[in-house]
């Protein structure tokens, strides 16, 4: 397995992984999502929705633990790449303009997915100390998910912290969806304006999605 | 009897390698809008020679936009403010009267400045040399007809092949990274018969020369496209990602 991996330790490989690793979350977020949606069913739907996951518990182990890979792999190569770049140009530009034309729509964001790569996983780490470690100082006692979900999402902290993490998330997607098929190869003149749209809406429905969750709670 | 501008110009100066540089700044007077930008700084180096001073150093062979040697970052676009255009092709009547102008080297690691307005970019030879080529029997041509290319394979493989390796793509991205010039290189001979054969080796030896030499990676930013003279688009990198996937997988390992 050595060819592998020193394939994918260069430039190009890395790339790869990044992608692959990237859109195997967004296959999550999907997942996600969708549970969440539950919530605007009605309570008992989405009490039930949580318990039956939560009774799957070697199945949730084995999801966490590849969800877990899936991020580490995704924020270690981020930093790995960044350090590259930036060893890659070791004195910068005393003056610097963009010759692209009419910059598309996703073009400019590349330059921001490190920060609102950082602002998601600020947000992750605190929706994990929020719902599966339930480490913060809420009355977590006997509620049930659907009750605890809206005690969190109405505390204003939560509700900042959570928009912008949506935001932060639409950001990142509107590049990171396109971005990953072209760095599998996988951007061919035909397909790469439906690709990039496929993106935009893509990035839009999710941080939209996740950010209503946050406005729903407040009119609770 | 043509305009003429007066103008400022802020060049980079460097003596050596090694040495410190900062950029120093000139006033020239009476430039015709009908001289190319190259023409300006032959004009400024004549005024430096007269003073005693030392010309400023920029590389530049043909003057027609077809050698690839001559390029600097003009106002921080690469080549200039035209797309499409080699710095030799810039004329001057894209500038103001009065304008100041910016003038500074390819900025990578991978191309170290030799001086002022010259760079190193012998590293694009080295990473030719690990890969970019066809290996052929020596001894008479082979007959004209006896490998037949698609016309649409030709036409791909010729836009990629305009590809001059002036740097300038190296010079745009912000990660300094050469995944343009290396997918056109990968390009030009993947998509031809005669290149078939080593098309997987070429892919690997080519990335890993491109790797050990520090250029950056690819973040999709595309600023390589609008900077590129020769018009390389960037569906060669997407080729070149997908020759690499390939290679990687379903060939014997280099």
């Amino acid at each position: 397995m050595n060819w592998l991996v020193r394939a994918l330790s260069s430039s190009v490989g890395k790339k790869f992984v990044m992608a692959i690793t990237g859109l195997l979350l967004c296959g999550f977020l999907v997942v996600h999502l969708a549970g969440n949606f539950l919530l605007y069913v009605s309570p008992e739907a989405y009490n039930e929705y949580a318990h039956k996951l939560h009774s799957q518990e070697q199945l949730l182990m084995v999801a966490e633990v590849g969800l877990f890979a899936l991020f580490i792999f995704h924020i270690y190569l981020a930093f790995s790449l960044t350090r590259d770049n930036q060893q890659a140009r070791n004195v910068s530009y005393a003056r610097r303009e963009t010759k692209i034309e009419v910059p598309g729509p996703t073009r400019r964001i590349s330059n921001w997915m490190m920060a609102t790569g950082f602002v998601v996983l600020g947000f992750l780490i605190l929706h994990l100390a929020d719902f599966k470690f339930e480490a913060r100082s809420f009355d977590y006692e006997g509620k049930e998910p659907f009750d605890k979900a809206v005690m969190i999402l109405k505390n204003p902290v939560t509700m900042g912290l959570y928009l912008a993490g949506s935001i932060a998330l639409w950001v990142h997607l509107t590049h990171g969806f396109s971005s990953a098929f072209q760095s599998l190869g996988l951007l061919h003149p035909k397909i790469k304006c439906t690709i990039e749209w496929i993106g935009i809406i893509f990035a839009g429905a999710i941080g939209i999605g996740f950010g209503s969750f946050v406005v729903w709670a407040m009119i609770q | 009897m043509s305009e003429s501008l007066d103008l400022t110009l802020k060049v980079w100066r460097q003596a050596s390698h090694d040495a410190q540089g900062a950029f120093r700044t000139y006033q020239l007077s009476g430039i015709s809008i009908d001289m190319s930008f190259l023409e300006m700084l032959d004009v400024l180096n004549e005024h430096l020679i007269n003073r005693g001073e030392e010309p400023v150093a920029f590389d530049h062979d043909c003057r027609e936009g077809i050698c690839g040697t001559c390029g600097v970052v003009i106002n921080g676009q690469p080549h200039g403010p035209d797309t499409k255009t080699t710095t030799c092709q810039l004329h001057m009547r894209r500038f103001k009267n009065g304008d100041t102008i910016v003038i500074e080297p390819w900025r990578a690691s991978s191309f170290p400045v030799v001086k002022d307005l010259v760079v190193d970019r012998s590293a694009f030879d080295r990473i030719m040399q690990a890969g970019g080529y066809v290996s052929v029997n020596t001894g008479n041509a082979p007959d004209a007809n006896a490998v037949l290319v698609p016309g649409r394979d030709q036409e791909k493989a010729m836009d990629a092949a305009a590809c001059i390796g002036c740097g300038a793509c190296v010079a745009a991205c912000k990660n300094a990274s050469a995944m343009l010039f290396v997918s056109a290189k990968v390009s030009q001979l993947a998509i031809l018969p005669q290149g078939k054969p080593e098309r997987a080796e070429r892919v690997l030896k080519m990335v890993a020369r491109m790797d050990e030499e520090n250029f950056g990676s690819c973040t999709n930013t595309y600023e390589c496209e609008a900077a590129c003279p020769a018009a390389i688009s960037v569906t060669n990198i997407a080729r070149l990602n997908r020759e690499y996937f390939k290679a990687m997988l379903v060939s014997d390992p280099v």
